[in-house]
């Protein structure tokens, strides 16, 4: 197992295009909204922070699964998921082996990311145990649904349409780039349906409020429980992802 | 032994094995020989269990490919039919992740990669990219990665296709090597010559059946109707079809009888009447590519 994540981390080393997505991207936007807004002076300064830069942090988590669809589609189409299905690795330690350098990345984007808040914008933090709790949590549905739709999608454009869906979308109706108070009431009963949404909650009541992992405990399950659905649904696509591996 | 009990397989609509049935003495190199399609990849991926949707059963070394897939696995080594490597990594790299999955660590790993990396003749390649490998340094490193295990069963699907003469001969005598060690070696091929000089026992498959097997000894006896070959100017496959069979070759015909001293005395007399200078005509031994032809009258390859 550890042999596949230090070869998957190995490769993901060299993969300009990763480092894109997670870093340099998401800061731009930051960077971006937070000059704009801070031009219209409607919200606090410290409110704009702890709105902007946790909400562009969660919508960016949820790009890894563009990086995960791009391996395992590679994988299964060079036959390697047939390879290592005839060595006696078991099953579970492969999908765990191929998802922890993903989980790994998202951990550090999320670090970097809030480091950045930090120095760059006096972000305060809050809670760290409710922090990093929530920041676990969250890498965790990410890249859990991430391999869910890998293992599901017959091609890599596929991925990559759904993944701005399920990234942009959530984003935008999960109120993570505007105050969801600003939106009418039946987008907001939407919201509560998305994970985009509680992760926000969560995020926000440790920054803004003060909160500790008491005061966001619904978020936390909420979240663990949307990752464990992808998990579920992993285990059970991944017999047609085999099959359809080549040689 | 190796004990393949009925075993089907379809996709979908297309039966790619219908009900194969047969065994493999332990030690022995067995080749299973068929044109492209027949269902060689399909049958070697069932019996590493890759495939785990099948009709029948596979005993491997008594244990089923069905109930123990996990113990079973662990003592095959599978060489698929493409080159399944990490791109990005050296030759040794690749060695030690492979080695990994397959439950090997430490000072024992380091050590058999060495012994491996001798053994498909890469040691001094040992910490290249694979980028920059040729087609055969790849093929080899792919069998390099599936013997790092010392496994008691080498499955290899056509490992030698679209490769140098150089590195043909090496998987040869790695093979050779595998089988002196004690190694069950299955291995597939549409080169019928290969499969002549490398294995001792022999299976034919053709549309997902399995047409004939046994020891190489059984089926060449079983099936030797010695043949003529006859290459002469001014004259073709339908006056020699008078004689019996015929099938082109590059440079000539063979002919298959019934019995061919007669026959290749009866030819002699119509080519002094006609006037007719062969440039060769002699009586050969049946080869395996003119009985799986015999069999299933399909030929294996475009040209003889
Ligand atoms: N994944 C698959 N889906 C559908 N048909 C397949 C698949 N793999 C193989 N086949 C079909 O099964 C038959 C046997 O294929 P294969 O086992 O690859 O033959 P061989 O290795 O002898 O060339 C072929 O007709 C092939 O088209
Ligand atoms: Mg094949």
């Amino acid at each position: 197992m550890w042999a596949i994540t230090i070869v998957e981390l190995k490769k993901k080393l060299q993969d300009k295009g990763i480092w894109f997505w997670t870093f340099i991207l998401p800061i731009i936007f930051i960077v971006g909204f937070i000059t704009i807004f801070s031009g219209m002076n409607e919200m606090e300064p410290e409110q704009l922070v702890t709105q902007i830069v946790p909400g562009y942090i969660i919508m960016f988590t949820f790009f890894i699964m563009i990086s995960m669809v791009i391996t395992f589609i590679k994988d299964r189409d060079s036959g390697m998921v047939a390879r290592v299905a005839s060595t006696p690795l078991p099953l579970n330690r492969f999908l765990v082996g191929k998802w922890l350098p993903f989980l790994i990345i998202v951990i550090l984007q999320i670090i970097v990311l809030m480091l950045f808040g930090v120095l760059v914008y006096d972000l305060p933090l809050g809670d760290p145990l409710a922090l990093m709790l929530i920041s676990l949590i969250l890498a965790f549905l990410a890249t859990s649904w991430g391999m869910a739709m890998s293992l599901l999608v017959n091609t890599e454009n596929m991925g990559i349409a759904l993944t701005q869906v399920i990234a942009l979308g959530g984003a935008m109706l999960g109120g993570l780039w505007m105050p969801l108070e600003i939106m009418p009431n039946s987008m907001q009963l939407i919201a509560k349906f998305l994970p985009q949404y509680w992760a926000l909650e969560g995020f926000q009541s440790i920054l803004q409020d003060g909160g500790h992992v008491m005061d966001i405990w619904l978020s936390l399950l909420i979240l663990l429980g949307f990752g464990m659905i992808g998990c579920v649904i992993s285990v059970f696509s991944y017999p047609r992802f085999l099959r359809q591996s080549r040689s | 032994m190796i004990d393949v009990r009925g075993v089907s397989k379809s996709y979908g609509s297309v039966q790619a094995l219908n009900d194969i049935q047969f065994q493999i003495d332990e030690g022995s190199c067995f080749g299973l020989v068929g044109p492209n399609g027949a269902g060689k990849s399909t049958f070697m991926k069932i019996l590493v269990g890759v495939l785990q949707k099948f009709d029948g059963d596979i005993q491997v070394f008594n244990k089923s490919v069905k109930q123990n897939r996990q113990a079973v696995k662990s003592f095959i080594g599978y060489v698929p039919q493409d080159i399944c490597l990490e791109e990005l990594l050296t030759a040794k790299d690749n060695l030690m992740y492979f080695g990994r999955l397959y439950g090997l660590s430490g000072e024992h790993l380091r050590k058999r990669i060495r012994t491996v990396l001798d053994q498909i003749g890469l040691s001094d390649k040992a910490n290249q990219k694979i980028t920059e490998f040729s087609g055969g340094m790849k093929r080899r490193l792919n069998i390099g990665c599936a013997i790092l295990h010392e496994p008691s069963l080498v499955v290899l699907d056509e490992p030698t296709v679209g490769i140098d003469p150089q590195s043909r001969h090496s998987i040869f005598a790695l093979i050779q090597q595998l089988k002196e060690m004690g190694s069950t070696v299955i291995y597939s091929s549409h080169y019928m010559e290969e499969v002549e000089q490398i294995c001792n026992s022999v299976g034919f498959i053709d549309k997902g059946k399995l047409v004939e097997h046994g020891t190489m000894k059984h089926v060449l006896h079983k099936h030797r109707s010695a043949s003529i070959f006859v290459s002469a100017d001014g004259i073709g496959k339908e006056e020699l079809s008078l004689y019996g069979d015929t099938i082109e070759k590059k440079t000539g015909f063979t002919v298959n009888c019934d019995d061919p001293l007669l026959t290749m005395g009866k030819m002699i007399e119509q080519f002094r009447q006609s006037g007719i200078n062969p440039e060769r005509l002699e009586l050969s031994q049946a080869r395996l590519e003119d009985i799986f032809f015999y069999l299933t009258g399909t030929q294996l390859r475009d040209n003889g």
